[in-house]
């Protein structure tokens, strides 16, 4: 006896006629919810990690201050000093009234540096402050 | 005779087998392009600018002074203790002030030296975060049987607001001693 194979009669295909517009689907969904990087970070810093941390929930109002492991403080892409803080933060929550400034501090830098720069964004009331932090892992 | 046009009928088509190819390649680009982490960090909100600050007394009882120095020395009301133990040396007494009025509440004073660390103070901050987390889950737990983070805005707003608000004044570094 002869084992016959048994086809199926149908042809088995996927419909890929669809698919483009699940492709655009997706696409549409991360141009939505992408924001683009728009500075360049020219200061070397490493983060201090921290447990109780938080999440800034709306990222249009943040305005981002780096200070570097050699003390040098850049605000949007330029390197500043500390007296130019207080203009240019005053002038930016002139535009943003309730801009958040995320501070990227380099774990090792003097809290003499960082208390400085808290004064001056003090000065120009720019109150809303974000130690930024990693999340430390449990254990 | 009448002439005929005859016109061959050619249907015009648009390859679209390549769209999802080109689709796919947008998309790769948003992918890549694309910045998901979230900003995360201690949320702090500072106090305004004044000239000349009023210094106000407030009672001992009220105040929990932690002192740190150049060498991550951490001094609480005094008295000398590891960095890591100031949340279970706060949370008894953040809790003892969950009923108490608006004025009296608890409140965390935080003095560094200019030469202690930025990490030192972030850890300090850290614990005293955590304590006050930690506090809140408790109370919303034992009040409404819920995490702190699944209550509606009403019940979180009442303990961020009068039952156990977070209260932590940076004191300024003291000058340098030369």
């Amino acid at each position: 006896m002869k084992f016959v194979k048994k086809r199926a009669g149908s042809k088995t295909e996927i419909p890929t006629a669809s698919m483009p517009d699940i492709v655009f689907m997706l696409l549409l969904f991360f141009m939505v919810s992408t924001t683009l990087r728009e500075v360049e970070v020219k200061v070397q810093y490493q983060l201090p990690s921290a447990k109780a941390i938080e999440k800034i929930e709306n990222k249009r109002l943040v305005q981002y201050i780096w200070v570097g492991s050699n003390g040098s403080i850049q605000i949007n892409d330029s390197i500043v000093k500390l007296n130019q803080i207080e203009p240019i933060m005053y002038a930016k929550r002139k535009a943003l009234p309730n801009v958040i400034v995320s501070l990227r501090i380099d774990k090792n830098t003097d809290m003499g540096l960082v208390t400085d720069i808290q004064q001056e964004l003090r000065k120009a009331t720019a109150l809303r402050i974000n130690y930024s932090a990693n999340l430390k892992a449990k254990g | 005779m009448a002439m005929i046009k005859k016109r061959k009928l050619q249907e015009a088509q648009i390859p679209t087998s390549s769209m999802a190819d080109i689709a796919f390649l947008l998309l790769l680009f948003f992918l890549v392009a694309t910045t998901i982490d979230v900003d995360t960090g201690i949320g702090l909100t500072l106090p305004e600018y004044v000239e000349n600050p009023e210094t106000v007394k407030v009672p001992k009882n009220r105040m929990v002074a932690i002192l740190i120095n150049a060498n991550g020395d951490v001094l609480m009301d005094g008295k000398p203790v590891s960095i890591f133990a100031i949340k279970d040396m706060l949370k008894p007494r953040i809790e003892s002030k969950i009923d108490l009025p608006d004025n009296q509440k608890l409140i965390v004073s935080v003095k560094t030296d200019r030469q202690t660390k930025y990490n030192t103070y972030i850890q300090a901050l850290d614990q005293i975060k955590q304590a006050y987390f930690e506090v809140r889950d408790q109370y919303s737990q034992s009040t409404y049987g819920k995490k702190f983070k699944n209550l509606d805005a009403k019940e979180t707003e009442d303990i961020q607001k009068n039952k156990i608000p977070i209260i932590i004044s940076l004191a300024e570094p003291e000058s340098i001693k030369k």
